[in-house]
């Protein structure tokens, strides 16, 4: 089951600009580890929900993982072999605007190994190259 | 907290952005030093030696800055990050006196293990890892260590609660959560303010309900 808002404001809205980079939710803010996107895309519901079933089977109730994006974009796609035109499509899918350096998935109360590896487990559920990462360091 | 390091320092002679990305390149890391009423001064320093010192946790350095004898303790303010939030591209540093009083960050030592880690499914879950306070600069320690082996599921450790040295005064609020022991839940569950494709077919429209309604008042 794929993750979408409860309430929007409205149904549809423009695509807009794509390559940004990140300049917030860019760092390990709730966990000990993180899952940091490299590259830019629209991530679905579905993806997102994968990777989060994928740790939960890593991890098998051991500690906490927080899910940093959320897909509140509402994406429409035209039927096959539609003409062009005619008003803009239904809504098909949502996704979340996922930027060079946001942090995907976060991890707390395992060891670096365990969530390593379940990292691991949750980027290949992913469209874009991601990296591991623990906090920052702070002033 | 004495300065335990000899922070090695070059002026720079042309600052902006594109200075700043020359330096960066050649392995040098572009620095600020202001306070104490003085003009801001445009440094930079060795990268590797900088991040290496502040991951050991210094915060207090003496200055040496290339070619002038004054001396000069500088107190760690601010680190800036590119976009990818782990790579250090410039610091601030700020000009102190042993005796000054600062508001600074320091960093929180676990030590114990959590009573309440226990029983099944808990996790120690920790959502800041320094504390903000206020000190002379000779009496800030390297990190606070906190004994959390009383903790228990229900009762999160508060700021408050910690156990602070002397001359160390809190600064951050004392009722934010340092640490708690949480129980994990069952996997299945969904974000708050979110639901899934199966239950409802499409999210409530705030826009389109008012529509409606103005319609029926016409």
């Amino acid at each position: 089951m794929a993750l979408m808002p409860k309430r929007v404001k409205f149904r549809k809205e423009f695509r807009r600009v794509r390559d940004r980079k990140a300049t917030k939710g860019n760092y390990v803010a709730y966990g000990e580890f993180g899952l940091q996107a490299l590259e830019g895309c629209w991530m679905t519901g579905r993806q997102i929900e994968a990777g989060r079933i994928a740790a939960q089977h890593y991890l098998k109730r051991q500690g906490k993982v927080f899910i940093r994006v959320f897909p509140n974009k509402p994406i429409s796609k035209k039927p096959l072999e539609q003409r062009m035109g005619k008003g803009k499509a239904d809504v098909e899918y949502w996704a979340a605007r996922v930027k060079p350096g946001t942090m995907l998935f976060e991890i707390a109360g395992v060891p670096e190994e365990v969530a390593r590896n379940a990292m691991a487990r949750v980027a290949r559920k992913f469209p874009v190259k991601c990296r591991f990462v623990g906090r920052r360091l702070s002033a | 907290m004495q300065a335990k390091h000899k922070l090695e320092v070059q002026r720079r002679e042309r600052t902006g952005s594109r200075y700043a990305r020359r330096a960066r390149a050649a392995g040098r890391l572009p620095c600020v030093i202001y306070g104490h009423g003085q003009e801001p001064l445009h440094v930079e320093t060795d990268h590797k030696q900088a991040i290496r010192y502040f991951e050991s946790g210094e915060r207090l350095f003496d200055l040496a800055l290339q070619g002038e004898s004054k001396a000069e303790t500088v107190l760690l303010k601010d680190l800036q990050f590119d976009y990818l939030g782990n790579n250090v591209v410039h610091c601030d540093l700020v000009r102190v006196d042993l005796d000054e009083v600062v508001e600074a960050n320091v960093h929180l030592h676990f030590v114990g293990e959590a009573k309440g880690l226990k029983h099944a499914g808990a996790i120690l879950t920790h959502s800041i890892t320094e504390l903000h306070v206020e000190c002379k600069v000779r009496h800030l320690p390297e990190e606070i260590r906190v004994d959390i082996s009383g903790l228990d599921t229900g009762h999160p450790l508060l700021a408050r609660d910690i156990p602070l040295p002397d001359g160390l005064e809190l600064k951050a609020e004392g009722d934010v959560v340092v640490a708690q022991v949480t129980v994990t839940k069952a996997a299945d569950e969904t974000a708050e303010g979110a639901t899934t494709e199966g239950e409802g077919s499409e999210p409530e429209v705030i826009t389109a309900k008012k529509e409606e309604e103005g319609e029926k008042k016409d």
